[in-house]
């Protein structure tokens, strides 16, 4: 019996062996040969994929937090959750195909460091994903969940502003889910069209309970998110996926916290203000530079990082209303669904937004 | 056992025996117990007849059959006394001791009471809206009476009998309706919206079935915890039409949380009855649809309630894996104090329910069989229980409501720069047009 079973494993593997060398055949030089006319040489500029419309700027070395190493923003992500799970022992990180690694392999490792009940799997429902978080959280423990793109979080809706953001205040503070972080890749990746490109962070702006923050960096992004999970509220955590890989910085190994609800002045300036989030400080700070050198203007850059509750003070003055020499100026998408082959066209690039500032200094 | 081991190694390690076990047990299977040497070498068809799908472990079957969803006969519904209230199987009899059956029969008398003069006094104006629980009193007191009193509840809005057998105080109740200086709840939410940390009793929120999957969560929780504890959801057969009840079931499922599902079947939803919630066997027939072993009580026998969740909560927390119990029973009195049900259904079907198969008419039945009730007491306790509910309806009508300034506290676990300015600013306003504001009923 036991030859039997042998033999039978070991001509089940050539049999797919035969299969996918057949297919490799198939696949290779002469398949592409046939079917494919090189690229030419000239008069394709318009046919390669774009460039990205932004240059990431990494900041300094810090030296106030021991240790660096060389992470991009993925492994930022990473970084933060090895150090939450290590120092909390009620912290759980679920969500689809976080057990693998995730598809932008923000949890790569941390399964085999931690175990299958800490890092896990859940079926494929938002709804169901933050409501299970929620209930993780109530009781205490830790609870860190993914929703795959920003773009589904919309099922979970209801549970985040009904529930998760409320859950204290109409308690009379008997229960709470303070201990929720939901994480979600957020923003346009140049390709991502509709639903892989959103910005959704304006439908929770308005929702008191929760707070929602953007990094725009790897050394921002693990300084926030650890703040973020030990924050006493449910938080929100977007994550400008263009920068996964695209920001590469030096990051503290050590944990370290940034805190909530506090832009940042990247750069001091006296004509101009410019606030961004995410993945727009990288196009701001540009912008900054240009009107520098093109205009002799002079930018102030503000990194918003938290969007609700939001730092007033260091954006504006209540009387700042009447200190203004132009109107607010706002750039940013249109008023459409994310397009696919028009997102060029489509995101506040940098000769928007100069040409805003632009108008704006001749009011 | 050589064949069975090499064979789940090809196959891959699946759910007990699997297909392996298929293989094995039918010996008139084509197999690997049953080739010839001869045959392996030529072609496999034996193997290749076995279904390889990693969705599903089943065999093939070559009739075309849909598979008929049974609503005629469908799940049976557990009960262990009869309408009248005598045992039917002494088997089941859980031999509760009279103390115990005592104290249910209070709670759920208690509680009707209360219900009684709440619901009177939203139509006088006193509190603004209120839900009773008429008809559904077996369903509350026989499942919390079998739980640890440290299991976590999440409810839905119609199981205030639970903390009342937790002993939840009549003040507390009439505080939260009322939203007065009392209230745990700070005021914050309209009438039966109740909550209790010290009796594990999540606070009630009104969209429906959000609750499911957060009791999943707390279940997976307290079994990381190794707590011992079991979670309870509450929720009636029309939420379980929400996405959220799929979702929590799901997850209860996959997850192995220990959690007890228990559905209020009562016949309708607001004005929706079962029949145009769905077309399926119930809510319990869904269950083995998750994987989740599921059981239908007559709702309104406590004892059925009372055994059926005793077993879960046993297995619940032993085994690591979700329950459903689908109890039956049926919604005595309106909606809420904004529906009027004369308008969907007939006085007499309400007056069936209310006269012949009462939880609390079949338990006091029960008792006097017993020897441990009979009418004097019946009078003398519905005088007490009266009293009580009096007393502190009207000590809840006589306190302050709770300071405005209560209104921005807890939105975070610290107020926000912004939100305190805010709350300065209604103060300053309250100093100049106080006079439009109700502020003698409030706190300073």
């Amino acid at each position: 019996m036991a030859a039997t079973a042998v033999t039978v494993g070991r001509l089940l593997r050539l049999r797919a062996a035969g299969a996918e060398g057949h297919w490799r055949r198939l696949r290779g030089a002469g398949l592409l040969r046939g079917f494919l006319q090189p690229a030419s040489a000239d008069g394709d500029a318009a046919q390669r994929r774009q460039v990205a419309h932004f240059t990431f700027q990494p900041d300094p070395e810090p030296l106030e937090y021991g240790q660096t190493q060389k992470m991009n923003l993925f492994q930022a992500v990473t970084s933060a959750l090895d150090n939450s799970l290590a120092k909390d022992p009620t912290a759980v990180i679920f969500g689809e195909d976080v057990a693998f690694g995730g598809v932008f392999r923000c949890t790569v490792g941390l399964r085999d460091k931690y175990g299958k009940d800490r890092v896990f799997n859940t079926p494929l429902c938002e709804q169901g994903i933050v409501g299970f978080g929620i209930g993780i959280a109530v009781t205490g423990a830790t609870a860190i969940a993914e929703i795959q793109f920003a773009d589904y979080i919309f099922p979970a809706f209801d549970q985040i502003v009904n529930e998760a953001a409320k859950y204290r205040y109409r308690s009379g503070d008997l229960f709470n889910c303070g201990s929720l972080t939901i994480r979600s890749p957020w923003g346009c990746v140049g390709h991502g069209a509709l639903y892989h490109s959103q910005s959704p962070e304006a439908f929770f702006a308005h929702c008191p309970g929760i707070k929602v923050v953007i990094p725009r960096s790897p050394f921002q992004a693990k300084g926030l998110l650890l703040s973020c999970i030990e924050d006493k509220n449910p938080c929100i955590f977007f994550e400008p996926k263009i920068l996964y890989r695209a920001a590469v910085e030096q990051v503290p190994i050590e944990p370290y916290n940034i805190p909530l609800s506090q832009a940042e002045v990247i750069q001091e300036g006296s004509d101009v203000t410019l606030v961004a989030w995410g993945t727009q400080v990288h196009v701001v700070r540009e912008v900054a530079s240009m009107a520098h050198e093109k205009l002799g203007v002079s930018c102030e850059v503000i990194d918003l990082r938290t969007i609700i509750p939001w730092d007033v003070d260091t954006v504006c003055k209540e009387e700042c209303f009447l200190n203004l020499e132009a109107p607010i100026s706002r750039v940013c998408g249109y008023d459409t669904p994310f397009p696919h082959i028009f997102e060029q066209f489509y995101i506040p690039d940098k000769w928007k937004c100069y040409d805003a500032l632009r108008k704006m200094i001749n009011y | 056992m050589a064949v069975a081991a090499a064979a789940a190694r090809v196959w891959g390690s699946s759910r007990g025996l699997g297909r392996v076990g298929l293989l094995l047990r039918r010996p008139g299977a084509r197999g690997l117990a049953r080739s010839h040497p001869q045959r392996q070498q030529q072609h496999f068809s034996s193997l290749d007849d076995k279904p390889q799908f990693p969705g599903a472990s089943a065999e093939f079957i070559d009739k075309l059959e849909f598979i008929q969803p049974n609503v005629i006969s469908g799940i049976p519904i557990y009960r262990v006394m009869d309408r009248q209230g005598q045992i039917i199987n002494p088997s089941e009899d859980p031999h509760l001791p009279q103390e115990k059956v005592l104290k249910f029969y209070k709670t759920m008398t208690l509680l009707n009471t209360m219900d009684r003069i709440l619901y009177e006094s939203q139509r006088q104006g006193r509190i603004s809206f209120y839900m009773t629980n008429y008809g559904e009193e077996g369903t509350h007191v026989g499942s919390a009476a079998a739980l640890d009193s440290t299991d976590l509840v999440f409810g839905q809005y119609r199981e205030a009998g639970v903390l009342m057998y937790r002993n939840y105080p009549l003040e507390l109740f009439m505080a939260q309706c009322y939203g007065n200086v009392s209230d745990l709840g700070k005021g914050r939410q309209m009438p039966v919206h109740y909550g209790c940390r010290e009796r594990h009793f999540v606070t009630i929120s009104s969209p429906l079935a959000t609750q499911i999957p957060q009791a999943v969560g707390a279940a997976y929780a307290a079994k990381r915890a190794n707590a011992n504890r079991v979670i309870i959801c509450y929720f009636g057969e029309g939420a379980a039409s929400e996405g959220d009840a799929h979702a929590g079931f799901n997850f209860a499922a996959t997850l192995e949380c220990p959690i007890i599902f228990f559905c209020r079947n009562n016949g309708y939803a607001i004005s929706t009855p079962t029949s145009e919630q769905y077309r399926g066997d119930g809510i319990a027939a869904r269950g083995p649809g998750y994987g989740i072993l599921s059981i239908r009580v007559d709702g309104n026998d406590v004892f059925a309630v009372y055994n059926a969740t005793k077993e879960a909560r046993r297995r619940a927390v032993a085994e690591n894996q979700p329950f459903l119990i689908e109890a039956m029973t049926y919604r005595i009195g309106h909606h809420s104090t904004s529906d009027d049900s004369s308008a969907y259904r007939s006085v007499d079907e309400v007056n069936y329910w209310d006269k012949q198969d009462h939880p609390i008419s079949r338990l006091r039945h029960y008792l006097q069989s017993c020897g441990w009730w009979d009418d004097e007491q019946e009078k003398a306790w519905r005088k007490q229980s009266r009293k009580k509910v009096m007393e502190a309806f009207e000590q809840a009508e006589r306190k302050l409501k709770p300071s405005p300034s209560l209104l921005f506290s807890d939105v975070y676990q610290e107020m926000p720069t912004q939100l305190r300015k805010q709350q300065e600013s209604l103060a300053r306003h309250l100093q100049a047009y106080g006079e439009h504001y109700p502020l003698d009923h409030f706190e300073k």
